[in-house]
This record gives C-alpha cells, sequence and structure tokens, in this order.
C-alpha cells in the first residue's frame, strides 16, 4: 500500500461512520455520496462502455480519485452489463443496448407476478421463483428445460461471480492506492419495494392495496427473511460500511397515510431492525419526497441509519424532524451541479454548514447522489467549500467502531438463510459421508444459500 | 337522476363492485350510455380535486383509473371515443428523449383529461421533432414535457429550442415537470411553465386556455 493511504482510509472510514453514530466529527465529509454518477463518466467514457468494461470502470474512478483526492468516499461501481445480458434480464434498459450510448440505464415497469400469485410466493417462495417470475424476468430462461434455459443459469451464475470479483478489485484499488473507502456494501429493497417495483408492477401493486390487502401484508412478511439474509449475504462481512437501501414507494403521494403506515413501514421497520440488531448500519436514500413519512424513522435507535434526502424535500425540514436520530445526506439540488455556478455551489455549502450542518449529522449531497451532468468547476467548489466551511474541530479524531457479532443462527431469529437442497437430503442420498462430515456439509451449504440469493438478485 | 349521482358517489368513494352494478342496472333501465359515462367523468373530476388536495394519492388515483377502466369495458369503447370527441382544447405531453419513465407523465394526463382537456399523449422517449410534428398537426397550444431523470434538462431545452427553429414558439405554452424541475431550471429551459406536481399541470392547463 502507497505510504499513508492505509492511515487515510482508517481516518475516512472513521469520520464516516462516526457521522452516521451523530458523534462529533474533525470535520464533514467531502463529497460523502453514495451514488457519484458524474465520477462514473468524468474520465470521458460513455455510459455503455462504463457499463460493459469493467477496465474503463476502473480508470475512470482512478482517474477522479486523481483529480479530486480530497474526496472521502466514492462507490465502486455498479452493475456490470453482462450479468444482465448474461440471462437476457428484462428490467432494465441499458446503454448501447437498448439505449442511446450516453443515455443512463433505465428501470422497466412491470407485471411479472400475477395477482392470482399471491399464495405461492408465500407458501413455496423457491416454487414461485423457479416456476413463475423467473421465466418472466430473465428472457434467457423464459423455456424452461430447454438447453438455452440451463446456459442461461450456467452464465449467469458465473457471471455473477466475475462481477463480485470485478467490484471488489475495484474497491480495493480505491481502497489501497487512494486511501478511498465504500459508502456502502451490500443492498436490500424494503419488502413492499419488492414486491411492488419487481413483482407486481405499480398498476397491479396498487389494484392490491384495494383488492386483496391482506394477501400484501402476508407477501411483504414473508418476504423479510429471505430479504434479510441475502442483504446480510452481500453486505461487507466486517460491517465497515453500511446496507444500501434504495426506497421507493414511501414517496409521498404515491400512499395514503393509512396505507404507508399499514403496508410500507411494519415489514421495512422490521427488517431494518433485524439488521441493526446484527450490528449493521443502513444508508436509506428517501428517493423522491418523503416528507409526511420521514417521522417514522424515529422508532429506530439512534445513529444507526443514514437517509439521503432528494431534490424534492428540504433538508432543513429533515434535519429539525428526523435529525436527532439519522444522520442526513443532501441539501445540494441536483440542478445546481448541472446549471449553477461555482458561486451558487459555494454559497450553498456555505449556508448548509452554517445551519443544518451545524452541529454534524450531515452529509453534503445532490439528491440522492451527484448527477451524470456535473460541471466539473462545480464538483470542485462542492469540495473546496465543504472543506473551508465544514470544520468541527481540530482536537477531535474519530475511532474506527467494533461492530457486535451477528447473533449465533444468522440475522433471522428462527429463519437461517435458505437453501433448496438441505445438507439432510444429500447426506440421505449419499448414506452418509466417510470422512470429515463438516468439510463436506459447510461448502455445499454455502453454495446452497449464495445460490438462493443469487434468485433474489434478480428482484429489482 | 339521483341514480347516477350514486353512481359518481360510489367511484369516487372507489367502490368498484357497486359502480360496476349500478351500470349494470342504469342500462337495464335503458338509461343513455353516454349519461352513464358523463355520470362516470364526474366522479374522476371529484377524485382529481381529493388528489390536489391531498386526500386522496396515487394509489387512490390509479385505483379510480382501474375501475373506469372496467366501467368503460362494459359500456363500450365507442362512448369513450364520444367522450374524447366532445373534449375540448388540446395538451400535447411526452416523456422527452433519453428518459423512458411515464409515472408522472401518466397522471397528468389522467388529471388534465379529466379536467374535459384533449390529451395527445406522445409517450416517452419522445425525440424534439416528434413534438414539433404533432403540435403542429393538432394545432395544440400547450406542451407539457415530463421526465425523472436529471439528463432530461438539457433535453428539454433542446425541444424548446426546437420550437424556436419551427417557428411554432409564440404559439405553444410549454410547461415542464418532473422530479429535477425547479424555477431555476424552468429559466434554463426557457419554458413558460414549471408544475411542482400533477395537479398543477390541470390548474396551469387552464390558465393557458384562459378557463
Amino acid at each position: 500500500m502507497p505510504d499513508g493511504k492505509e492511515q487515510l482510509f482508517e481516518e475516512r472510514l472513521a469520520r464516516y461512520q462516526a457521522t452516521i453514530a451523530l458523534e462529533p466529527t474533525d470535520r464533514m465529509l467531502v463529497a460523502g455520496s453514495g451514488s457519484n454518477y458524474f465520477a462514473e463518466i468524468y474520465a470521458g467514457y460513455s455510459r455503455q462502455e462504463i457499463m460493459y468494461d469493467m477496465n474503463k470502470w476502473m480508470a475512470a474512478e482512478s482517474r477522479f480519485a486523481e483529480d479530486f483526492p480530497e474526496i472521502d468516499l466514492l462507490r465502486a461501481g455498479r452493475i456490470w452489463a453482462p450479468l444482465f445480458d448474461s440471462v437476457g434480464f428484462r428490467l432494465y434498459k441499458l446503454p448501447g443496448r437498448d439505449l442511446a450510448p450516453d443515455t443512463d440505464f433505465q428501470f422497466v415497469e412491470g407485471e411479472w407476478m400475477k395477482a392470482d400469485e399471491y399464495d405461492i410466493l408465500i407458501n413455496d417462495p423457491v416454487d414461485f421463483m423457479m416456476n413463475y417470475r423467473l421465466p418472466r424476468v430473465l428472457g434467457e430462461f423464459k423455456e424452461k428445460g430447454s438447453v438455452r434455459s440451463y446456459m442461461a443459469f450456467l452464465k449467469g451464475g458465473m457471471a455473477f461471480v466475475l462481477m463480485g470479483q470485478l467490484m471488489r478489485e475495484k474497491a480495493l484499488n480505491l481502497e489501497k492506492k487512494y486511501g478511498i473507502p465504500q459508502p456502502f456494501q451490500g443492498a436490500m429493497l424494503a419488502p413492499f419495494d419488492a414486491l411492488a417495483d419487481g413483482y407486481r408492477g405499480l398498476q397491479g401493486i396498487m389494484v392490491d392495496l384495494f383488492e386483496r390487502p391482506d394477501k400484501v401484508i402476508k407477501a411483504c412478511d414473508a418476504l423479510i427473511p429471505d430479504l434479510v439474509n441475502c442483504a446480510v449475504a452481500t453486505a461487507d462481512p466486517l460491517k465497515r460500511y453500511p446496507i444500501f437501501m434504495p426506497l421507493h414507494r414511501g414517496n409521498h403521494p404515491f400512499l395514503s397515510p393509512r396505507q404507508f403506515n399499514t403496508f410500507y413501514w411494519p415489514p421495512l421497520y422490521k427488517a431494518i431492525t433485524l439488521l441493526i440488531e446484527s450490528g449493521y448500519t443502513v444508508r436509506a436514500y428517501l428517493e423522491g419526497d418523503w416528507t409526511p413519512n420521514w417521522h417514522y424513522w424515529n422508532e429506530f435507535p439512534k445513529g444507526k441509519i443514514l437517509c439521503d434526502v432528494d431534490n424534492k424535500a428540504d433538508i432543513a425540514k429533515a434535519k429539525q424532524e428526523i435529525g436527532s436520530t439519522v444522520c442526513l445526506a443532501g441539501g445540494i439540488p441536483d440542478r445546481m451541479f448541472i446549471i449553477g455556478t461555482p458561486e451558487e455551489i459555494r454559497a450553498r455549502v456555505k449556508e448548509l454548514c452554517e445551519t443544518v450542518g451545524r452541529e454534524g449529522g450531515l452529509i453534503l449531497n445532490g439528491g440522492c447522489a451527484i448527477p451524470y451532468s456535473t460541471k466539473p468547476e462545480n464538483f470542485r467548489a462542492f469540495i473546496d467549500a465543504t472543506l473551508k466551511y465544514g470544520h468541527y474541530s481540530s482536537t477531535i479524531t474519530p475511532k474506527l467502531k467494533k461492530p457486535p457479532a451477528t447473533p449465533s443462527g444468522g440475522p433471522v431469529p428462527g429463519h437461517p438463510p435458505r437453501v433448496i437442497t438441505p445438507w439432510e437430503t444429500r447426506s440421505g442420498e449419499l448414506g452418509g459421508v466417510l470422512g470429515d462430515e463438516k468439510m463436506v456439509r459447510e461448502v455445499w451449504e454455502m453454495l446452497e444459500r449464495r445460490a438462493f440469493c443469487w434468485m433474489h438478485f434478480w428482484d429489482w | 337522476m339521483a341514480a347516477l349521482t350514486d353512481l359518481t358517489q360510489a367511484l369516487v368513494d372507489l367502490k368498484k363492485e357497486e359502480v360496476l352494478s349500478m351500470i349494470e342496472e342504469e342500462l337495464k333501465k335503458n338509461t343513455a350510455p353516454l349519461d352513464v359515462v358523463k355520470a362516470l367523468n364526474e366522479g374522476m373530476v371529484t377524485i382529481g380535486e381529493r388528489f390536489a388536495s391531498c386526500e386522496y394519492f396515487i394509489s387512490e388515483l390509479i385505483y379510480s383509473g382501474h375501475i373506469m377502466k372496467e366501467a368503460m369495458t362494459r359500456l363500450d369503447m365507442l362512448f369513450e371515443q364520444a367522450l374524447a370527441a366532445d373534449a375540448g382544447e388540446k395538451l400535447v405531453i411526452g416523456t422527452v428523449q433519453g428518459d423512458i419513465h411515464d409515472i408522472g407523465k401518466n397522471l397528468v394526463t389522467m388529471l388534465v383529461k379529466n379536467a374535459g382537456f384533449s390529451v395527445i399523449d406522445l409517450g416517452v422517449d419522445v425525440p424534439a421533432g416528434r413534438f414539433v410534428e404533432s403540435l403542429k398537426e393538432t394545432g395544440a397550444r400547450a406542451l407539457a414535457l415530463s421526465c425523472l431523470l436529471n439528463i432530461a434538462i438539457p433535453e428539454m431545452k433542446n425541444v424548446v429550442d426546437a420550437l424556436r427553429a419551427a417557428g411554432i414558439r409564440d404559439k405553444v405554452k410549454v410547461i415542464i415537470g418532473g422530479q429535477p424541475i425547479d424555477e431555476k431550471v424552468c429559466e434554463y429551459v426557457g419554458a413558460d411553465y414549471y408544475g411542482a406536481d400533477a395537479p398543477a399541470g390541470v390548474r396551469i392547463c387552464k390558465q393557458i386556455y384562459g378557463q
């Protein structure tokens, strides 16, 4: 590791952890964004090149870290498009494939689960995935049992592992060469969002709220253990980073207050509580406007959650209403990065440092991201102004946190990570093993659990 | 007409089964189907007003659309067409090129239609030239541009520039709306109005057409 980078990494990580914990720090984070789209294309690559060519993406991140060495966090990549292609994933349109090479990749709304399939999802999630949802969302798997469908699973499994390796390499590149930690690792959807975005679609879920409300509640409850277990499987084993949670339909005015409190919040609260009790923190993107619903975040223990506040909501109001419980990120409108001037950025950063962020608990950011079309001079002004106005103390040095151990048996009491073929079945078929059973069993179960979570990877 | 008022109310209360059985009864009584459609349309106007005043939410709006769809299936699509032909001033709407999101656009379309306008919905990922063509074809004096992504900001400016290049900028009022849009963006794009939410779209259309 180049000189001082390990120490720099630890300082930055400790600052990030203390900020989330609402503890005193030396200064505000510089560009503590979760998603930095600007960084992806700053080096001049098209969005297609970034999504298809991991080497270019890594080069883009290196270039960004070199040109803006002050940044405290940088997300190492998101999606490697060939993984989507390997199975024909139908939930996204991709730059250079279905969209012009310089267009953002975009989510496709659709009904991927029928209204009469709730009981299958609730009672037999593996049957639901294998026989109902996956043949619809994975184009290469639509003719189940065909050679092509077997190849899809084979390619999809290999591509998934390959993507994991590439993402790890990118994260290590940022850590070792530039001393930059990750904003999060691992991801989970709110149970309602998994159902609404990836399964029933917007039209379907909205009708279900009126015509089959009990099924919606049961389905969200049934999803909790698997979503939590799979989030933990992809999270940082050292629990240094929060788990990422992009939240969608809690956004006002999608649901009425009663619907939010009936369908959206209870399963999300349960899921996040399980993660917190297992020693994790959470970074939740409150996409859209959460104003009428954000008071619910006060139900969590203090300092475990970071909420990104989007363009539509007022960060000062968020600070007032939930800022004693959760850390906040945001405050700079996307359009200011895109069409604003360095003077405007400096003025806004100064204002936020003197008001909302005066006592800490704030990470300056755009609305859940730094936008693609950010002007470089605006980003430079953002960094400089944060360093100038975001100073808290010369005597405080945040320390790295030591998270508690995951409860034995996994994060969800009574629900160990799911396997499809339990070891007992396999062992019975073998008539027992002659050597060390634990050695065989552990790897069998590890692969079974990963394969199950692979099916949930296609939730969104 | 009392029964038709009940039908309007049942729709406003989102009671699908009641709405559908009341329609059957009306048809049995030989009530003119167009009157039934008008009663339903009044209900949709009230629902739009409730949405504007935050008594109803997108869930209720979408569910009311679902009930209407089933109702119209029974009533014969002809009447929907008759109603559309009867509709008044025109609005061309679409999500700009590069963005395929349509939730906001669809909400505005629904509310503006309910308010009696005729809406020409060009869909999503619409190139600037397509907006120009449609405005020329229909003679609409109002154009609504929708988006979710902030890449749409420069594209909205392209559309306004295209109107200017086609010589129709002064004949059309441009409304923009979507997640990254505010007054500053409106100024940058050179649009006439910015709608902070879907009900604002209705208010602005009424203003444009002097209603």
